[in-house]
């Protein structure tokens, strides 16, 4: 078999695998190392495996993700999200779709110091749909907002995927945080948009919340001040060269667990919660990066990328039109595959072709992190429908997809007005030093 | 009576607290070093502590996260697939699994050892790398241990139907 001919049949095989419910990270492992084993030798592909597991494990630039996660996780356990969520509610409540909205807003600001969109999802599916049952929302509408605000958790800084792709193109994470900030809030707006057209359609879905006095809605911003303050801080740090990212997300991490201890919103046995949550879902991340290392070394042999990218690049086609032909890819791709798993094996099929057509490496991650945030609400594998049903088992599984489809009609807007502005994400990296 | 099954979960969980507390010490050493880089008195090497704090924190959870099922996967066609094919696919996938991780275990043994007969150390603080590599090689034999419990718990169900 010729190199190129294995590396098609490995890609092949790793998509009936993944579909055996084998874990996505062995997966790519296994054949990684079987395909190298074949293609160079069963020694080269031994001592590959070994020498992977530990540079990847004991990376430093890596060490970033358990911290923002931990993070996240105090942050939860201490009831932050919860006080986003009721100032969302209080200065929305009143608006048609004002909870969903509500939803969205405490989405994006929880997103801004969680770094990974289950996570966001998750808590936001916790606190938020007993809350919109309660008043008599429609479930479609509910647990499709929270699908879809959770996303916005790839997109809001700290991001485990611009962690990911900076590592992998060598690019500033900072600078890739900074870049998701503007985008992000814009997305938060259009989601907002949608909910509000949604719901004049279809008045009965979304009954209106209670009236707030203005002296209680101003009162209420006491709930997002430490959120403020955190996201300042870490992003901040990181924006002004302070910190590096790892150093951000250690200090912001210690700062949530301080800010929890003297207001006494953590106990003990929610803080070892929150830390052994937080290993868990770091190994499983990291397990990922590990085994897409291992299956990327095996690509790499197989001269595939390559072969792909010149391909790719000699298509009688104009810059644009190339770049839709990858984001279709990815919506393809994104649909079947979890987001990690994806990004850590096109990127470098695609990013050397983004680079030779002359695109921003920032702004290329900006719009890959966009196009794969479609891919965890798309049937069939959209890891945060799943994590929505997990949370509200009694809602069907077609209904919660069928209630985050429209939101990506928000994220088709968003990458085209990114293409036609590229400023929207280059505008803050370019004030930073 | 304890089972070898609830005893292999036990030894995982109680691997995992100690990935747990290397993410704690991560934090902690971290935030250290950046107060006291502000007086001028940083924590030499901080950076490789961190990094091989990070070996640990992901090498001795990996059969805690198997144990809780809290590797991604994809279960969409899967769940298609009738009882008896399901504990069938579930065995063999198991198998494959913990297969890998044993070579695995014992990759990177011998690369422990190689790096110790080196005498491969860290640049600042001059420690040596290889008892992280062994560490990495037990939290992978713990999980080639976990993913075997759970393919003779496939064959068992798989005998019953």
């Amino acid at each position: 078999m010729s190199p190129i001919t294995t590396g098609i049949l490995g890609i092949v095989l790793l998509v009936v695998l993944l579909f055996s419910k084998m874990s996505v990270g062995f997966v790519m492992a296994i054949l990684g190392f079987v395909g190298f084993s074949y293609l160079v030798s069963l020694e080269a592909g031994l001592s590959l495996i070994a020498k992977d597991f530990f540079d990847i494990f004991s990376s430093y630039s890596l060490t970033v993700i358990p911290l923002f996660i931990l993070m996240g996780q105090i942050a939860f356990h201490a009831g932050i999200s919860r006080r986003l969520y009721d100032t969302a509610f209080k200065l929305t409540g009143r608006l048609p779709g004002g909870l969903a909205i509500a939803t969205v807003a405490a989405c994006a600001g929880f997103s801004a110091i969680s770094g990974s969109t289950n996570a966001t999802a998750a808590t936001m599916a916790t606190v938020a749909l007993p809350e919109m049952r309660r008043y008599g929302y429609d479930m479609r509408l509910a647990t499709g907002t929270v699908a879809a605000g959770g996303s916005l958790g790839i997109l809001i800084p700290p991001s485990v995927i611009f962690i990911v792709y900076g590592i992998m193109t060598e690019q500033s994470i900072g600078k890739l945080f900074a870049a998701g900030i503007l985008p992000g809030c814009v997305l938060s707006l259009l989601f907002a948009a949608t909910i509000f057209i949604r719901v004049r359609r279809h008045p009965s879905w979304a009954p209106r919340g209670p009236s707030v006095a203005w002296r209680e809605k101003i009162r209420s911003f006491a709930g997002v001040v430490e959120t403020l303050i955190l996201f300042l801080l870490v992003m901040g740090g990181m924006f002004f060269g302070i910190f590096t990212p790892t150093e951000a997300a250690a200090v912001g991490a210690f700062c949530t667990l301080m800010l929890a201890v003297i207001r006494r919103q953590l106990s003990w046995r929610s803080l070892l919660k929150s830390l052994v949550e937080s290993t868990r879902i770091s190994c499983m991340v990291m397990v990922i990066v590990t085994g897409a290392t291992v299956f990327g070394h095996f690509l790499a042999v197989t001269t595939l990328p390559m072969a792909l990218a010149s391909w790719v690049k000699g298509l009688p086609l104009p810059p644009p039109a190339i770049m839709g032909v990858i984001v279709l890819v990815y919506l393809v791709g994104g649909c079947f595959m979890d987001a990690l798993g994806m990004i850590m094996l096109t990127i470098p099929i695609f990013y050397p072709v983004a680079l030779a057509m002359g695109f921003d490496p920032i702004w290329f991650g900006v719009v890959i992190v966009l196009v794969t945030e479609m891919g965890v609400i798309t049937p069939p594998v959209g890891v945060n429908v799943y994590v929505v049903k997990g949370i509200a088992a009694t809602v069907p599984l077609e209904t919660i997809f069928r209630g985050a489809l429209p939101f990506v009609i928000s994220l088709c807007i968003l990458v085209a007005l990114l293409l036609l502005f590229p400023n929207l994400a280059l505008w803050l990296p370019s004030l930073m030093r | 009576m304890v089972s070898r099954e609830d005893r292999v979960k036990r030894f995982a969980h109680f691997m995992n607290w100690v990935a747990a507390a290397s993410i704690f010490g991560m934090m902690l050493l971290t935030t250290t070093d950046v107060v006291l880089r502000y007086f001028r008195r940083p924590i030499p090497g901080t950076y490789e502590i961190v990094g091989f704090l990070g070996s640990i924190a992901v090498g001795f959870a990996l059969a805690s996260t198997s144990v809780n099922r809290a590797h991604v996967a994809v279960s969409i066609l899967f769940q298609r697939l009738p009882p008896k094919a399901q504990t069938f696919v579930d065995a063999f996938n198991s198998l494959v699994a913990a297969g890998f991780f044993g070579i695995l275990t014992w990759q990177c043994g011998a690369l422990a050892e190689d790096l110790r007969q080196a005498g491969e150390v860290s640049m600042t603080l001059e420690m040596p790398f290889y008892p992280f590599v062994y560490g990495i090689s037990a939290g992978c034999a713990m999980l080639a241990v976990t993913l075997f419990v759970d393919f003779l718990d496939a064959l068992k169900t798989f005998a019953r139907r």
